[in-house]
């Protein structure tokens, strides 16, 4: 056989394996002019390895050693790392289209202290496990502050914010109102801040399904 | 430095690793470091979207190679060039009057070579990735990656003289 030049490659690659292997080498043993060609491509590939090979023992960049410690400071604490974890899971979406715009949360108007019936329907009764993906309204995260109230964090066409469930229903602890001049970056930068918002409202991780269901049994009221 | 984080911890590791890479896809080292940067930021940012058990090493350099020809992409439809294109900048070891002319030689060979030829030559030659690995990276068939390969390859022969 004549090996094609792929074949030449591969097999100076160590590529090849069962009969084709063996006929190539049986090619090449005989031929002079194979052989070169398959010494010449493991010297370009030395030559390249030793081009960029000094690379590897430059120090590394302040500015990249920078962010993974940035990031490793984040996780430092045990605790801190769990609750970390378990937020960017639920945050990464939103946080994604957040940098184009930030936008700031009020403190919510004390007209509207509490959530309308038909937010407050939708904090009492969904849960994230069985959310439609994409729902216009949706609960983003459930949690439990120091003081042991139960909190949603929520998206609306209208509002987006954090409501937290006491005796007179769901009040509002904060809000960023209405997405609809900004289409989809200015709901994303608002749930993003909301995410950040209910972050530093919470006394740990967010509920997860189980957790949820059990609150949502006992009325959004007490942990047991 | 030992990092409490794990995934911060591989991400050190391959390090001095994807800046080679960086090196290799932009030829230059400025234009390397920022790619560094963005490549390391989106990571973390996409941490959870990696598979435990999976390569991260493989995740990493897709994502850094996607970034890269997006950034190419970009510069094109606004009209810039690179500096490198024609001059082929020094990105190999410092060294002797020597030394520098003959790295300098692989710097303009391989800045010759189109971006597709370009990057299978370094993935396979230079990182070490079996033709499947590399394959994987780039999104391609394997036969795409070992025709560019082949091809990108004997430029760069026809051009350093067989003598390497």
């Amino acid at each position: 056989m004549t090996p094609t030049p792929e074949q030449i490659a591969a097999f100076a690659d160590g590529e090849l394996s069962g009969s084709e292997a063996a006929l190539v080498a049986k090619a090449v043993a005989r031929s002079p002019r194979l052989q070169a060609e398959v010494a010449s491509h493991k010297a370009l590939r030395a030559r390249l390895v030793a081009h960029f090979a000094p690379l590897l023992d430059e120090p590394a960049s302040p500015a990249h050693l920078h962010l993974l410690r940035q990031e490793d400071r984040v996780v430092d604490l045990a605790e801190v790392r769990a609750r970390r974890r378990r937020w960017a899971w639920v945050a990464a979406p939103a946080l994604a289209a957040s940098i184009a715009l930030a936008v700031f949360l009020r403190p919510a108007a004390t007209s509207r202290d509490y959530a309308q019936p038909d937010l407050a329907g939708m904090l009492d009764k969904q849960l994230i496990s069985q959310q439609r993906k994409g729902a216009e309204e949706r609960v983003l995260l459930s949690f439990l502050t120091a003081d042991g109230r139960f909190c949603r964090a929520f998206s609306t066409p209208n509002a987006s914010g954090i409501a937290c469930r006491d005796d007179s229903g769901w009040k509002i602890e904060r809000a960023a109102s209405g997405g609809q001049q900004y289409g989809e970056y200015r709901q994303a930068a608002s749930e993003a801040d909301v995410m950040q918002q209910a972050q530093d409202m919470a006394a740990g991780p967010a509920l997860d399904a189980a957790e949820e269901t059990k609150a949502r049994a006992n009325g959004w009221r007490s942990r047991d | 430095m030992p990092l409490s984080d794990p995934f911060a911890t591989a991400l050190l590791d391959l390090l001095p690793r994807l800046r080679r890479f960086a090196v290799g896809l932009s030829r230059d080292r400025a234009e390397a470091d920022d790619l560094c940067q963005a490549t390391i930021e989106r990571a973390l940012r996409n941490r959870t979207r990696w598979q435990d058990g999976t390569r991260l090493d493989s995740w990493i350099y897709r994502m850094m190679r996607n970034m890269w020809i997006d950034e190419v992409r970009a510069r094109g439809r606004r009209g810039q060039t690179f500096i490198a294109d024609e001059l082929g900048s020094d990105v190999g070891a410092d060294g002797g009057q020597e030394a520098s002319a003959m790295l300098g030689d692989v710097d303009r060979a391989l800045a010759t070579l189109p971006d597709e030829q370009r990057e299978a030559v370094i993935l396979v030659m230079v990182e070490g990735y079996s033709y499947k690995e590399a394959a994987e990276i780039v999104g391609c068939p394997v036969g795409t990656l070992n025709s560019r390969l082949v091809r990108g390859r004997e430029a760069l022969l026809a051009r350093l003289g067989e003598a390497t």
